[in-house]
């Protein structure tokens, strides 16, 4: 009889461990959904939904901020697609915040991303309707990558050939020599375009990290994951440092260029302009090192992201375009 | 072919079961074959047979385990062979069952198996009263010392014993034995061969007793039938079949 | 040919009287008197007796699921992800069905050999005899203890399994104990959570009564004893993946995924 009820008391901990889990299960999975279940509702409206549905996240700064409640089909390009939001994070979110449609995980569940956007902006109120985010794709970025990163190639080779000439020659020879001259012009030409590209992939490439910290898209995630996110950015900075030198380069070359026309006009002494001359050739050839460094670091980068077997299917199309053009 | 006996022994003119033409058959072996059996009340009736004769199957049949394919079995005022569970039940209230190989339940203690009977009047009966009884069927079989082993650290004839106690602990009516004493050494045999008939005694009840022990067969006997092709073969007294010239007979008294 | 249909008509026999035998514990089952005593004892040895076993194999389930599947998502970036991968395995699939015939093969296989030897040696006759209804003393209990003890099995051991999942993804590499299980019961659903609880409680029935009929229809002998252990086994391990075919589809049809 005892160990009857001995064993009743063991049956009764295990049946009660076992409603325990069951019951904080229920409660965790609960809490989670409950807190959407406010009437408080924002508004956006989308042409393309790429398969969001109902119930999906809806992330406010990467918070869990509620559940999409309802997609309706507005007209043939427009689906407007309803957010009911936690109420603790409701009172956060301004009127002039953005959203965007995203993806959880590699291949996980749709989400809605609403990104703050800075400048002052009144509260929202229950049905508002937020305008989305313009996003740049995967694709898009990528392209602009690849562009910007040949042009580089083709620039910085360019400029080393102009550069070298500039070093076997005098100075004088290259403001005497027509052809010379035109050559540096153009030089310079390409590297304005050079800079202004590479800002451009600059802020690509922050948009990429910006993206990436929202978990925006498989590309995000996978870049959250691995040190390609380093190394983008480690080729952003690369890319940015190398602008800089460029204009910097740009600069000088004008200096020089001003320098020696007004020596000679003020009648200075040859002496005078080979000192100058060698002084900035020095330090137009320090420039363009560094220049050279920094697109070669990029170049680097660009080729391990081409090893990388998610952007291979992109890299190869891109290859095939070419080899149909030429 | 039925030998011709006088009608012997029991003083007592109600029977206890009536058992008429029955037939019971498994595939295309037949083994009851228009059976016919009066047992009185307070008769113990021995039945002989041999191996395979169909003798447990004929009292399976008499407390329902079996349903046979035709005939009747009139226990008390109900025919088994038409009663619901239910009704079925009621009738095995007032029957005693020992079976061949003992079934004492392997996973429950001596105790609990000889308490298991009484489940059926469990609100009724107090725990001190549920003592008491197991004590005393102990007591009877003697083995007092036992109630606390399990049924499997016992040796074959203590759990032939346990077996009886939990027949009777009810103090049924009407107990069917399936072959109490095989298995037991002699003197262990005699004294449950006086158990039966104290029972008889004390109780008043009628008793259907399997057995090929010539000796319990002749103690406790008031009347013997032969079971033979399915069919009541012979019928008499200890002394008459004893004393038959008939072949088959003659076989279980050599 | 002949030894062909007659085993298809076997086979149709068999279903038809398992089905029948089911039948039995819905229409007996429910009626008094109600063995609560055997059944607590069911419960104790059914249940809580299995649960070291399905501890045991559980925490090992989540340990190498998680070593297993991590060199994969590591390749593909999502080393991240491995948590929430992990738990949902666990909760919706293995969890269940890894238990549940774990479950089967303690259990049906216990319940046939014993049910099996009570009736080879009369037992259940003579609990008839007695008074006492073996379908509902011997059956209904032990049926219903599978149907209720299975499901919290499954709970206690996909617990443990995540648990040992959690330790699978600290060998390689560190993660909080806090941060894992938000992860993935954020990850989580009702929809993940509630079919696959549900599940538990017909794969537990199928568990029971499987072994129950197996034992109760056992054949003479232990070489029956044994046969019926044997197929209460298999039985019910194929019962427990077509019952888990069934419901992915049912999940599917009314959309709770
Ligand atoms: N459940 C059953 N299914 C099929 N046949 C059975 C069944 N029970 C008994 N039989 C058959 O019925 C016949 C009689 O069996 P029974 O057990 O009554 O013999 P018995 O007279 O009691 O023999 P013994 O003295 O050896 O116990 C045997 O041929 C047996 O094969
Ligand atoms: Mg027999």
């Amino acid at each position: 009889m005892a160990n009857q009820g001995e064993n009743n008391t063991k049956l009764g901990i295990f049946v009660m461990a076992g409603l325990f889990v069951l019951i904080l299960t229920f409660f965790m999975i609960g809490k989670n959904k409950s807190l959407f279940g406010g009437d408080f509702v924002l508004k956006a409206r989308f042409s393309n939904l790429n398969g969001l549905m109902e119930g999906n996240n809806v992330l406010y700064a990467g918070i869990q901020a509620g559940t999409v409640k309802n997609i309706a089909l507005i007209n043939d390009t427009t689906i407007e697609v309803t957010l009911a939001i936690n109420s603790k994070v409701k009172a956060y979110i301004h009127k002039n915040a953005l959203v965007a449609i995203g993806t959880e995980g590699l291949m996980g569940n749709k989400v809605v991303n609403i990104i703050q956007v800075k400048g002052t902006a009144v509260n929202v109120a229950n049905g508002d309707l937020l305008s989305p985010q313009k996003t740049v794709s995967t694709e898009e970025m990528l392209q602009t990558l690849s562009k910007t990163n040949n042009n580089l190639a083709v620039i910085s080779e360019g400029l080393k050939g102009t550069i070298t000439r500039i070093n076997s020659s005098t100075l004088m020879e290259v403001i005497d020599n027509k052809e010379m001259g035109e050559n540096l012009k153009a030089s310079l030409r390409n590297i304005n375009k050079a800079t202004e590209d590479a800002s451009h992939i600059t802020y690509g490439l922050n948009t990429l990290v910006t993206g990436i910290k929202q978990g925006k898209g498989s590309l995000g995630l996978l870049l959250t994951d691995t040190a390609f996110a380093g190394n983008l950015r480690q080729a952003g900075m690369k890319i940015r440092s190398a602008s800089e030198q460029t204009s910097a380069l740009t600069k000088q070359l004008n200096e020089v260029v001003d320098g020696v026309h007004q020596d000679l006009a003020y009648g200075k002494g040859p002496l005078q302009v080979l000192l100058r001359d060698s002084a900035a050739g020095s330090n137009l050839n320090k420039t363009i090192e560094n220049l050279q460094k920094g697109t070669d670091g990029f170049n680097q980068n660009m080729e391990a992201l081409k090893h990388n077997f998610l952007f291979k299917g992109y890299f190869k199309k891109a290859d095939k375009k070419k080899a149909q053009l030429h | 072919m039925k030998i011709p006996t006088g009608k012997t022994g029991t003083p007592m003119g109600e029977p206890a079961i009536v058992i008429e033409h029955l037939y019971k058959q498994f595939g295309n072996n037949i083994v009851l074959n228009d059976f016919n059996l009066t047992l009185q009340k307070e008769e113990n009736m021995v039945v002989l047979g041999k191996s395979g004769a169909g003798k447990s199957v004929l009292i399976k049949c008499i407390i329902g385990l079996l349903r046979p394919d035709k005939g009747k079995i009139i226990v008390g005022a109900d025919d088994v062979t038409k009663l619901t569970h239910e009704e079925l039940d009621r009738v095995r209230s007032k029957m005693g069952f020992l079976f061949q190989g003992n079934a004492l339940y392997d996973s429950m203690t001596v105790r609990e198996n000889l308490e298991f009977p009484l489940r059926r009047h469990w609100i009724d009966v107090t725990q001190k009263q549920v003592d008491d009884m197991v004590a005393e069927v102990l007591e009877n079989v003697g083995l007092a010392q036992t109630a606390d082993l399990m049924p499997a650290e016992l040796s074959g004839g203590m759990q032939k014993r346990i077996a009886l106690a939990r027949t009777m602990i009810l103090k049924p009516e009407i107990i069917l034995y399936d072959e109490p004493t095989t298995g037991l050494d002699p003197v262990t045999a005699r004294e449950i061969d006086k158990l039966i008939l104290s029972l008889q005694e004390k109780y008043h009840t009628s008793s259907i007793i399997i057995s090929h022990d010539m000796n319990c067969v002749k103690t406790t006997a008031d009347r013997v039938i032969l079971l033979l092709d399915g069919k009541c073969y012979a019928e008499g007294t200890y002394q008459e079949l004893e004393q038959s010239a008939d072949e088959n007979i003659k076989q279980f008294f050599e | 040919m002949t030894t062909l249909t007659a085993r298809i008509r076997a086979f149709f026999d068999e279903t038809g009287n398992l089905s029948r035998f089911a039948g039995h514990f819905f229409s007996l089952g429910i009626k008094p008197r109600y063995e609560f005593r055997e059944l607590l004892a069911q419960c104790y040895q059914i249940g809580y007796k299995s649960f070291p076993l399905v501890g045991l194999t559980g925490f090992i389930m989540g340990l190498v699921l998680t070593m297993q599947l991590r060199p994969s998502l590591v390749s593909y970036g999502v080393e991240s992800q491995l948590p929430v991968m992990v738990g949902i395995a666990i909760v919706r699939e293995i969890g269940p069905v890894i238990t549940a015939l774990i479950f089967a093969g303690k259990i049906a296989s216990s319940i046939g050999a014993e049910l099996g030897s009570m009736k080879v040696t009369e037992q259940i006759d003579a609990m008839d005899v007695s008074g006492t209804n073996p379908f509902k003393y011997l059956v209904a209990t032990r049926v219903l203890a599978c149907t209720l003890m299975l499901p919290m099995l499954t709970l206690l051991g996909d617990a443990i399994s995540l648990f040992g999942a959690y330790i699978g993804v600290n060998i390689r590499s560190v993660t909080s104990f806090n941060l894992f299980f938000t992860q993935i019961y954020q990850s989580l659903s009702f929809g993940d959570v509630l079919p696959a609880f549900i599940k538990t409680f017909f794969f537990g029935f199928a568990v029971g009564i499987v072994g129950c009929y197996k034992g109760f229809n056992s054949s003479k002998g232990t070489r029956g004893v044994g046969i019926s252990a044997n197929s209460a086994v298999v039985l019910s391990s194929v019962l427990i993946f077509v019952i888990d075919l069934l419901v992915v589809q049912l999940t599917d049809v009314l959309g709770l995924n």
